[in-house]
């Protein structure tokens, strides 16, 4: 009854309606800007920057009669359901014996199972094949004992485990809210029929997950379509081409880039995840039907499983070594020494020179400045931007604040690679864009186009929590739309844009993706040096690159958590 | 000068319509309360005053000057208005202290330091809360918070006053106790004052004047004594107090008088009023309050001023000062009388003046 109804039928051309269009063209800028041009450019027959273009179907036919590209989808989707499996397995698992049973080391296994979300995956990428790798230091170690290499990462299985564990996090985090919610009196009454605890999980528990399992399948299923690092490392060596492998390289590898072939398959990745997120907006609606938790309280209650807890708890961590800790350590190493085997002790090999390298030349100190810069600044930048996006979608009376919202999330559907292919081509159509290209404002709006979903999701259930009485009662003291924004709600959201803060600070210092077709000398970022040293085979400043990296993230992460600390009643 | 104006206000929520053709005339000072039960549209009309609620049809005046008008699609924002509007959860900003709170209004209007230290202060004093003005919102009591917020919307002296349920979240004596102190306070200020709730004794305590709403139309407007006398209909006799209802067919009326005799379905005939210059509608129901009801052991002397009933007692409840009877008249005619007459036995007679008996449309 006191919702504020839209006035906008009534124009009034006052500072509230200026900034609330102005925000909202800038997000239609920023989405439409890449996208546009992949489009347009898959339907024209010949590259866009040139005159009296063509339009025909034609790019579309020649890349389904690739049959380089037929082997890249199927790649593709063979890696994606395997990864898809594995990180749901593996989430699945980590939710239910965290949240549902008694298992010892649960707290430490909780955060520790978490950490593969902070750690970039091409960071990880490199730091398997550093230790797992056909010339690893682990691969040749268990050789030497077996006599034969005992598995082979140049594999679509060997992609599929890597890129599995490392999107387990992100299963494990969507399910474990759910079953940490998951009514106890449910297993009780399986239990009380004469089921044992594990099996009690398995029948009941497990089910009532379900819909949260699905939704996150589908998700890594994104995730690792578009996923660019592990087929980079993995399959490019041995010519196993992936979908998003096949836009790098033609569109870097070859002297005249196919403008056409390439428009025309990212046209298609984009059409497949924009449906696959359809999917994933139907299920999300259907599963709230899915209740299980009632508003009356009941305390959680854990399954003891006893001596089994032991064993799980010892796996886990058996398991967080060998795919996290290991291969970190591995990196640290690498980074060290001059080469990495086991058939010489590291501590004869240890050297600085990999990080001399990095501080020795203007070009590779700058990439590490410009990644820091583009994370603290661009991070902070793009944080209130999509806090202005938020704003205006969805505490304001502006007119189309609902295709604002889907505008805004739309760039879930867009790879990093794809983004940096639009925004590159943006550069080439747009006039007076030639100012932004090879620098690294460039970079910051590519990548605050890939981050707004994610802000925006960090900051929408805050605006929702706050009450909309305390932005009316400033409206009817006097103050305007903004002022209200300004000096009420910007500050009560002020834990909710800390949060954003750190998502995209983390996000920006990870992204490499994105970066690929826009860096340019004077405008490198980690990621891209990272790849130019991987690309001539210098594995050891990869190496020290990585740790810089995670030094930076482990900074970062431990400040923003003991500021988070100090700011709780904020 | 701050009279109010609301003319045939509109409002849709799609195929829903919230408000119908609501009009009220609010003259300058005058203490008005919306009442009614929830989604009869009485906070969608303050909104709609206030600012915060677009309507979809109509006019709002204030103080001659036009806030809303349908037909020019003016639709002045909240902002530009100079209310004050007092929420029933009182909306103090969590991030700022008492005095921040106050002088929030204050620095919009540019007001100096000094006349804000002074103009907090003298707000504060009104409330009483001088001695809070450091204290942040959730430091303070449900009472203090409404007073604090009260206070936040004086200080910036508003030419109107409105007050969304603001005493609906205290308990039940301190509500009382804030009754009458609000009272006093809007005397003494003389303010026009809209005031919004669904408890009928805080609108007959407090108002000079009563709006009663029902599904987003107004139903009667008039003073607490003409609301609790004299209900238009049905409905507002049984929101307003409670009411026996008693269905039967007008025999005969006298216009002179304004008064009807109505059969009952036992053959009883009544005296009733009817104020209306028009005939009855078929389906009027008889209505008198049980505290008009008296009892008795011994049948009462029958008067031309005077409706007597015969009834056999079902229950009786004690209530305190006075009993509240449940009484059989039979034909399925249930009635309940509230009286400090103590009646022993099985049976016991009704009587109740003629003026206090109505027919109302259903």
């Amino acid at each position: 009854m006191s919702l504020a109804e839209p006035q906008s039928r009534f124009f009034r051309p006052d500072r509230a309606l200026l900034i609330q269009a102005a925000v909202a063209l800038a997000t239609l800028a920023l989405v439409l800007g890449p996208l546009v041009p992949v489009l347009w450019q898959s339907l024209l027959d010949r590259p866009l920057y040139e005159a009296a273009p063509l339009f025909s179907l034609d790019n579309y036919s020649r890349l389904f009669g690739n049959p380089r590209f037929h082997d890249a989808l199927g790649n593709s989707v063979l890696l994606a359901l395997l990864s898809t499996l594995i990180a749901t397995v593996l989430g699945v698992a980590f939710a239910l014996f965290l949240e549902r049973t008694d298992m010892p080391g649960r707290g430490l296994l909780r955060n520790l199972t978490l950490w593969p979300m902070y750690v970039s995956q091409l960071v990880l990428a490199f730091a398997w094949f550093i230790l797992y790798g056909p010339s690893g230091y682990v691969t040749l170690a268990v050789e030497r004992v077996a006599g034969v290499p005992l598995w082979d990462m140049y594999t679509i299985l060997g992609m599929g485990l890597l890129a599995g564990t490392s999107q387990a996090p992100v299963v494990y985090l969507f399910c474990s809210s759910s079953a940490r919610m998951a009514d106890a009196t449910l297993e009780d009454a399986a239990r009380s029929v004469g089921a044992g605890p594990l099996r009690a999980l398995w029948s009941v528990s497990l089910p009532l997950m379900r819909p949260s399992i699905t939704y996150a399948a589908l998700l890594t299923f994104i995730g690792s379509l578009e996923m660019l690092a592990v087929p980079l490392v993995f399959g490019k060596p041995v010519g196993l081409e992936f979908f998003t492998t096949f836009l790098y390289i033609e569109g870097l590898g070859a002297i005249t880039p196919d403008y056409g072939l390439i428009g025309a398959a990212a046209t298609l990745l984009l059409a497949v995840i924009s449906v696959l997120l359809v999917i994933q907006g139907l299920l999300l609606r259907q599963s709230k039907r899915f209740v299980t938790v009632r508003g009356k309280a009941q305390r959680p209650k854990l399954a003891p499983i006893g001596r089994v807890g032991w064993v799980v708890c010892g796996a886990m961590c058996l398991y967080t070594a060998l795919v996290l800790l290991l291969p970190l350590a591995g990196i640290v190493l690498r980074s060290v020494t001059s080469f990495l085997t086991p058939l010489m002790s590291p501590f004869d090999l240890l050297t600085l020179d990999h990080f001399e390298v990095l501080f020795g030349y203007e070009a590779y100190r700058r990439a590490i400045v410009n990644s820091v810069i583009i994370a603290t600044f661009g991070g902070a930048l793009a944080t209130l931007f999509v806090a202005m996006v938020a704003l205006v979608a969805h505490r304001s009376e502006f007119r189309f604040r609902r295709a604002l919202e889907f505008v805004a999330l739309y760039p879930r559907a867009m790879p990093g690679i794809i983004a940096g292919i639009g925004m590159f081509w943006a550069m080439l159509l747009l006039p007076f864009a030639h100012v932004l290209q090879g620098t690294i404002w460039l970079l910051m709006l590519a990548f605050t186009m890939r981050g707004i979903p994610m802000a925006f999701g960090a900051l929408a259930p805050t605006l929702h929590q706050i009450g909309r009485e305390l932005d009316q009662g400033a409206r009817s003291v006097g103050a305007d739309w903004w002022t209200t924004v300004r000096l009420i709600i910007f500050p009560l959201m002020k834990p909710a844009l800390f949060s954003a803060y750190v998502l995209l600070f983390l996000a920006f210092l990870k992204e490499y993706a994105a970066a690929v077709f826009l860096f340019a000398p004077g405008a490198e970022i980690i990621g891209t040096t990272m790849l130019s040293f991987w690309a001539n085979g210098s594995t050891g400043p990869v190496a020290a690159l990585s740790v810089i990296q995670l030094a930076i993230t482990a900074l970062f992460v431990t400040l923003a958590r003991r500021s988070l600390r100090t700011n709780k009643d904020v | 000068m701050s009279e109010v104006v609301v003319d045939r206000l509109n409002k849709h929520y799609g195929p829903v319509q919230a408000l119908h053709e609501v009009s009220l005339h609010v003259p300058d000072g005058e203490f008005l309360t919306l009442l009614g039960p929830s989604g009869c549209g009485k906070s969608t009309t303050l909104f709609a005053i206030a600012g915060l609620d677009s309507p979809s049809g109509g006019r709002i005046t204030v103080g001659g000057r036009d806030f809303y008008n349908g037909a020019s699609g003016l639709d002045l924002p909240p902002e530009k208005r100079n209310l004050g509007l007092v929420f029933q959860s009182y909306a103090l900003w969590p991030h700022m202290n008492v005095r921040q709170n106050l002088a929030f209004p204050l620095r919009l209007r540019k007001v100096g330091k000094k006349e804000q230290d002074a103009r907090i202060e003298e707000a504060l004093a009104l409330v009483e809360m001088g001695a809070f003005i450091d204290r942040y919102p959730h430091e303070l009591s449900g009472g203090q918070q409404q007073r604090v917020a009260l206070a936040r919307t004086l200080v910036f002296r508003p030419s109107l006053l409105l007050l969304d349920e603001p005493l609906s979240n205290l308990d039940a004596k301190l509500r009382i106790k804030a009754r009458s102190w609000l009272k006093q306070l809007q005397r003494q200020l003389g303010l026009t004052t809209l005031y919004v709730t669904h408890d009928q004794s805080e609108a007959l305590a407090l108002s000079d004047r009563i709006v009663v709403m029902e599904k987003g139309r107004v139903s009667q407007l008039g003073t607490p004594e003409e609301i609790y006398r004299r209900p238009a209909n049905a409905f507002v006799a049984d929101f307003v107090g409670a009411s026996n209802f008693l269905p039967g067919e007008v025999v005969d009326r006298n216009a002179a008088a304004s008064t009807c005799r109505v059969k009952l379905a036992g053959g009883d005939v009544l005296t009733c009023l009817w104020p209306d210059t028009s005939a009855p509608p078929a389906g009027s129901l008889l209505t008198v309050r049980p505290e008009h009801v008296g009892l008795s052991a011994e049948p009462p002397l029958p008067g031309p001023d005077v409706n007597i009933l015969a009834g056999r007692i079902l229950e009786r409840a004690y209530l305190g000062a006075r009993l509240l009877y449940t009484l059989d008249c039979g034909h399925g005619l249930v009635l309940m009388a509230e009286t400090e007459t103590r009646v022993e036995g099985d049976t016991a007679w009704l009587r109740f003046a003629v003026d206090d008996t109505l027919l109302v449309r259903a």
